[in-house]
């Protein structure tokens, strides 16, 4: 069976984030700038992916509904700048506390249930949450979406926008990391693993279930209004069930119980994504399959595969 | 210690308990038996939280408890372990005991220290008192069943318990297993100081552990008392001991 506790990891993940971070910051001299935007979506993608995944893969908590706390972060950004003088800097702190506080109300009632009720209801709400957007035209513009936010002109290059989401999605995964390698992180491992036995050991599962939920809501909402910024114009679809899928499937790829596993999923799904679209226009239908045989052939996610099979040949050295 | 006042429960129709009061005293070693379906499990579930009586009231240490949540009747300091085997499988012997000691110590909610060698003299201290100090590394859900039962009563032992209840302590042992099981249930007594009430079947366990015996039938005590007083007893002979010979 494999092991999923992160001990043996964090040694590895530090180093792998020093060499990733290099290696990422040295990558625009060498590719053009639309290669540079497509990183910089794939950066952003890891993040979101990253923050499901403290719920999903250390919680043990589906949520089908992790878009909604996403698109809370773009909008509210993409609100600030268009409707204020406020700084883009605190806009775009903005959008993570307000998806952090929405998280708090959503969690609230979400976390009083478990396993498919939990995640249905997580898709409701980021169902009403798509619906409140798409409908408030006076306020978020309805289906035109937010075009044309203004921010900062040092951001109208790509390259430097890059760069600015390089240094905050490294920041986050690294508080990431710290939180699944702490206390915290350790207990949210136990209820992942025994819901029951951990109430036991004198753990308030729901307290830690909500505040679980908000963490990632708080993360999730950060990627949204990265998002936001680079992308210039939010549209209702940041919420839709396409985008929470999208999430899943990057969590699930690259594996939902090692910390940069969904990292790895998002980098694969792009490339996919990307390359695919070259000779079909049936992405989904492509997409569709990938998921069929994750599911079936791959359930640990590329990096579960990979660290079971290094656990299978190390065993075999010393054995 | 731990005082339960005429407690009832049932589930739909069927009364499970009915009228049940207990005393158990500070530093007791004491079992409760009786067929199955003679609501031992339920009256632990009624202790620890896991369900709420009807009717009756349950005092820990003089403070009621009755209806508390189970993470809250913990932290007050009753342990227990599990009819069938209740661990982290996927987590391996050490992560399973710590994660119960940082709770205790009350530093779970701690989002940013490394938790690898948090509380590590106690956890590694409770992995040797169970027996399990040199198979830390090993992933619980592939212990052996004897050690998984060890592991279980290890993080119950985590939360520092003052009075400790094992269900089925030796259940799905082998004799081997349940020996040395029984071993530990003395130890454990002896060195700890716990308080400790365990349900079982083994009647060779019981009589070889127990100070104090309670026998459970229909929902309700029959009998209670020393070993020999309840062996003499003619209703536990009739209801109980016979039906095991």
């Amino acid at each position: 069976m494999m092991e999923l506790t992160l001990k043996r990891e964090s040694s590895r993940i530090i180093a792998g984030l020093i060499v990733s971070f290099g290696l990422f910051a040295i990558l625009p001299l060498f590719i053009g700038e639309g290669y540079v935007s497509l990183v910089n979506e794939m950066l952003i993608l890891a993040l979101a992916a990253c923050a499901l995944n403290l719920m999903l893969g250390f919680t043990g908590m589906v949520s089908f509904g992790p878009a909604g706390l996403y698109a809370v972060g773009a909008y509210t950004t993409a609100l600030i700048l268009i409707y204020t003088k406020i700084p883009f800097g605190i806009a775009l702190i903005a959008g993570p506390v307000m998806a952090g506080l929405v998280s708090i109300v959503v969690g609230w009632f979400c976390v009083r249930l478990t396993q498919v009720y939990f995640a249905l209801l997580t898709l409701a709400f980021s169902q009403i949450i798509h619906t409140i957007i798409f409908q408030w035209y006076g306020f978020t513009r309805g289906d035109d979406g937010i075009v044309e936010i203004p921010v900062p002109a040092f951001f109208h290059s790509i390259t430097n926008y890059y760069y600015f989401s390089l240094v905050v999605v490294t920041i986050c995964l690294c508080l990431l990391w710290r939180i699944v390698n702490s206390p915290f992180g350790k207990t949210l491992q136990a209820i992942r693993e025994n819901p029951h036995r951990t109430e036991f050991v004198g753990i308030h599962v729901r307290r830690y279930r909500l505040s679980v939920f908000v963490l990632s809501g708080f993360f999730l909402g950060m990627a949204g209004s990265l998002y936001c910024g680079f992308n210039k114009n939010v549209f209702p679809n940041y919420a839709d069930m396409m985008k929470s899928t999208e999430m899943l499937v990057v969590c699930l790829l690259g594996g939902i119980h090692t910390f940069l596993g969904p990292v790895v999923g998002s980098v694969v799904y792009m490339v996919l994504d990307k390359v695919i679209t070259l000779y079909t226009e049936y992405w989904p239908l492509v997409l569709g399959l990938v998921i069929v045989g994750l599911v079936i052939f791959l359930s640990g996610g590329i990096v579960g595969f990979i660290s079971e099979k290094i656990a299978v040949a190390r065993q075999r050295d010393t054995g | 210690m731990l005082r339960v006042e005429n407690i009832k429960k049932s589930f739909g129709k069927l009364l499970v308990l009915n009228d049940v009061s207990l005393q158990i005293k500070k530093g007791e070693l004491s079992s409760i038996i009786g067929p199955n379906g003679a609501g031992k499990t339920t009256l632990f579930n009624l202790m620890t939280g896991h369900l709420t009586p009807e009717e009756g009231r349950i005092f820990f240490k003089e403070k009621e408890i009755t209806g508390h949540s189970p993470h809250d009747i913990c932290r007050k300091g009753i342990g227990r372990s599990f009819q069938i085997t209740n661990i982290f499988p996927r987590m391996n012997a050490y992560d399973n005991v710590q994660v119960a000691v940082m709770s205790w110590k009350r530093k779970s909610r701690n989002i940013f220290s490394p938790a690898a060698k948090m509380v590590r003299e106690e956890t590694e201290e409770i992995l040797d008192s169970v027996g399990l100090g040199d198979k830390k590394e090993v992933t619980a859900g592939l212990l052996a069943h004897g050690d998984q039962r060890r592991l279980e009563v290890g993080i119950a032992l985590g939360s520092h318990p003052e009075l400790l209840l094992l269900d089925e302590p030796t259940a799905g042992m082998s004799p081997e297993e349940s020996l040395r099981m029984v071993e530990f249930i003395h130890i454990l007594a002896s060195e700890r100081g716990l308080t400790l009430v365990f349900i079982e079947h083994d009647m060779s366990v019981v009589f070889e552990v127990s100070e104090k015996i309670r026998v459970m039938h229909s929902g309700t005590f029959i009998a209670e008392g020393s070993p020999e007083e309840v062996r003499a007893n003619d209703e536990v002979q009739r209801v109980y001991l016979a039906e095991e010979t």
